[in-house]
C-alpha cells in the first residue's frame, strides 16, 4: 500500500471497480463465444470450439447489417457533421442572443433517445402525425415508417435531430478560440469570405472537429435505442443494424454464443476507431 | 468572447438568420408538440388536422398517476437507480481523478486509453455478460444492479473528466497547503477538491443525464421491482395499445429535468461531452 503513493491509494478505489465492471464481462463474453450458454436451472458453458466464429464468416445477413450500420454511419455522421458546421458558422456570425439561441438549440441533446424515438412515431404516424400531415399537404401520402427507405431516412433523421447540437456546440467552442488576430490578417489581405472559411477558418479548427467526428462515430456505431423503439430493424429488415441484430440474437432467440461474437467484432471496430481518435489527437497535442 | 464587428453585406446576415430561424424550428418543433399534446384531451391529439389552439386538460397525468400503471414507482426507480450510480461515479471518479491528474508513470497513456475505451465499448457487449453475471448473482431486477450497469459508462467518463478538470488546477495551490502544513488528504479534502466545484456538479449532471436516459441496460436488467421511466414510456406502446395523450405526458416528465439540468452546466459541457479533449471557451 505504502508503495503506491498518495495518488496511487486514490485512485485505487476507482481502478478495482473499473477493472472488474471491465475485465470479469470481457473474459465472460471471450468465454460465451466459444460456448453454448445454457440458462435453464443456473448458468451453464458447453465448450464448442470454433462453431460460431466459424458461423460468423458465413453469415451473408451479417455481412448486409454491416453494410446498412456503414451506411448509417456515413449518413448521420456526415448529415451531423455538416448541419453542425453550418449552424455554428451562423450562430457564431450571429451577435446577438447567441448564448439564447445556443441553448434551445442544445435541447434534443438531454432527451432521452427512447422518448426521441417514440416522438418521431407520434410525428409521423400516418393518421394523426404532425409531419404526416406536412407531408400529405406536400403530396406524399405513404406511412412514413412503414416502408423500407423512408423508414431509414426517418431514422437517420431522428439520430441527425438528436446530435446536430453537439456537433454544432463543439465547432462554436473551436470557433471563438481562433484568435481574432489570424481573422483580421485575412481579412486585410483581401480574403474574401468564403476564402477566409475555406484557407483559415477551418484549418485552425479542424482539430476540434477530428474530436467531434471521432465522438459522434463511437455513437453512431452503437445506434439501439431509437430504432428498437421506432422500427425494431424492420420493416423487411431496411433499418436492421449490427446492435439491433446482437440484441435480437441474445434476448430473442437466447442465441447468447454467437451474439458475443458479433458483440466482440463490435468491441474490436469500435476500439480501432478510439485507437485512431487518440492516435490524431495525440499527434495535434491535445490529448491529456 | 470575441465578436467582431460584423462588416459582411445585409444579405448575408440576412441568411445567417434564416438559418438559425430554419435551425430552431427543425430543433423545437417536435418538443414542443410533445408539451402541446400532453396537454390534449384524446380526440385533440388524435385529430387528423393538427389542433394548435384547444381546451387544455390534465388528464393525461392524471391517468400516469392513478390506476395499475401508476407512474410514482418508476419515478423513484429512475431517482434512485440514476441518482445512486451518478453519486458513485462522481465519489470514486473524484478520487481516481485526482490520482491519475496527479501522477506520472511509465504506461500511464495505456490506462488513460483503456479507462476511457470502457467507456466507449458498444453497450451490448457490456450488457450480454453482466446479464450472465446478474443472473447467478441475483441482481436482475434490482435497483444495486442497474447502479452497476450504469457505473460500467458513468464511472470512466467521471474518472476522465474529473482528470481533465483536476489537471486544471496548478501543483503549486497544493504545494502552499502541504507546506502550510496540511496533510495530503486535508490538502486534498479542503483545498485541492473545493476548487473543481464547477467540475463536481458538471461530472454529477452528465452522468445523471446519461443513466436517466438510459434504455439499453434498463430493458435487459429490470423488473417490475427496477423498471425505470424510460421502460414505463415504452410499454405504454407495447401494453394498452398506443395512449398518445399519455404518452406526450410521460416524455416531458422523462425530458423536463434533463433539460434543466444539462442547461445549468451548459458553460462545461464541452469539456464534458468531448471527454476534455478540446479546451473550449
Amino acid at each position: 500500500m505504502k508503495k503506491l503513493g498518495f495518488h496511487g491509494r486514490m485512485m485505487t478505489p476507482g481502478m478495482l471497480l473499473l477493472a472488474a465492471l471491465s475485465f470479469i464481462p470481457l473474459f465472460t463474453v471471450i468465454a460465451m463465444s466459444f460456448s453454448r450458454v445454457r440458462l435453464l436451472g443456473g448458468v451453464s458453458f458447453e465448450w464448442v470450439g470454433l462453431e460460431y466464429w466459424i458461423r460468423f464468416f458465413t453469415d451473408l445477413d451479417l455481412g448486409l447489417q454491416w453494410l446498412r450500420t456503414l451506411a448509417f454511419f456515413v449518413l448521420t455522421v456526415g448529415l451531423e457533421m455538416g448541419l453542425g458546421i453550418v449552424f455554428a458558422l451562423c450562430l457564431w456570425k450571429l451577435a446577438r442572443g447567441r448564448n439564447t439561441v445556443l441553448s434551445l438549440f442544445l435541447l434534443p441533446m438531454f432527451v432521452a433517445p427512447v422518448i426521441v424515438g417514440l416522438l418521431g412515431r407520434f410525428l409521423t404516424d400516418s393518421t394523426f402525425g404532425l409531419y404526416a400531415w406536412v407531408f400529405r399537404l406536400l403530396g406524399y401520402e405513404e406511412d412514413i415508417l412503414g416502408s423500407g427507405t423512408s423508414a431509414f431516412v426517418a431514422v437517420v433523421a431522428m439520430d441527425v435531430w438528436q446530435w446536430t447540437p453537439l456537433i454544432a456546440l463543439i465547432t462554436l467552442a473551436g470557433l471563438t478560440s481562433v484568435p481574432l488576430s489570424v481573422r483580421e490578417a485575412a481579412a486585410l489581405d483581401g480574403a474574401s469570405g468564403w476564402q477566409n472559411l475555406r484557407h483559415i477558418i477551418l484549418p485552425s479548427i479542424s482539430s476540434v472537429l477530428l474530436v467531434a467526428l471521432l465522438i459522434r462515430s463511437m455513437d453512431a456505431i452503437r445506434y439501439f435505442d431509437i430504432i428498437s423503439v421506432t422500427t425494431n430493424g424492420g420493416p423487411a429488415d431496411a433499418t436492421k443494424v449490427v446492435p439491433i441484430r446482437l440484441y435480437e440474437t441474445a434476448f430473442r432467440f437466447f442465441d447468447l454464443g454467437y451474439a458475443a461474437v458479433i458483440g466482440l467484432v463490435m468491441l474490436v471496430v469500435s476500439i480501432i476507431i478510439a485507437r485512431t481518435f487518440v492516435r490524431l489527437l495525440d499527434k495535434k497535442g491535445l490529448a491529456r | 468572447m470575441t465578436t467582431p464587428v460584423d462588416r459582411s453585406p445585409l444579405r448575408a446576415r440576412l441568411s445567417v438568420r434564416v438559418i438559425v430561424l430554419l435551425g430552431l424550428l427543425w430543433t423545437l418543433v417536435p418538443l414542443v408538440w410533445m408539451a402541446l399534446s400532453s396537454f390534449k384531451s384524446d380526440t385533440d391529439v388524435t385529430s387528423p388536422e393538427p389542433q394548435v389552439f384547444f381546451e387544455p386538460t390534465l388528464d393525461n397525468y392524471a391517468k400516469l398517476f392513478s390506476g395499475a400503471n401508476n407512474l410514482g414507482p418508476y419515478i423513484l426507480h429512475s431517482v434512485f437507480a440514476a441518482g445512486i450510480s451518478s453519486v458513485l461515479a462522481v465519489v470514486l471518479g473524484a478520487l481516481a481523478g485526482y490520482g491519475l491528474a496527479g501522477t506520472r508513470f511509465r504506461g500511464k497513456k495505456h490506462v488513460a486509453f483503456w479507462i476511457i475505451s470502457t467507456r466507449m465499448a458498444p453497450i451490448a457487449v457490456v450488457v450480454l455478460p453482466l446479464f450472465l453475471l446478474f443472473r447467478g448473482a441475483g441482481l436482475i431486477d434490482s435497483i444495486p444492479g442497474l447502479v452497476l450497469a450504469y457505473l460500467t459508462f458513468n464511472l470512466p467518463f467521471a474518472i476522465w473528466l474529473m482528470s481533465a478538470f483536476f489537471a486544471e488546477i496548478p501543483p503549486s495551490v497544493e504545494e502552499s497547503a502541504l507546506v502550510a502544513g496540511c496533510t495530503r488528504w486535508q490538502a486534498f479534502r479542503h483545498v485541492v477538491l473545493p476548487l473543481t466545484k464547477a467540475g463536481l456538479v458538471t461530472t454529477f449532471v452528465l452522468c445523471l443525464v446519461f443513466s436517466w436516459n438510459d434504455y439499453a441496460f434498463a430493458l435487459v436488467f429490470s423488473g417490475p421491482d427496477s423498471q425505470t421511466l424510460p421502460i414505463a414510456a415504452d410499454q405504454l406502446v407495447t401494453q394498452t395499445g398506443i395512449d398518445w395523450g399519455q404518452l406526450t405526458a410521460i416524455g416531458t416528465i422523462v425530458v423536463l429535468p434533463m433539460i434543466v439540468a444539462g442547461l445549468a452546466v451548459r458553460r462545461w459541457l464541452v469539456t464534458g461531452l468531448t471527454l476534455g479533449a478540446v479546451t473550449g471557451e
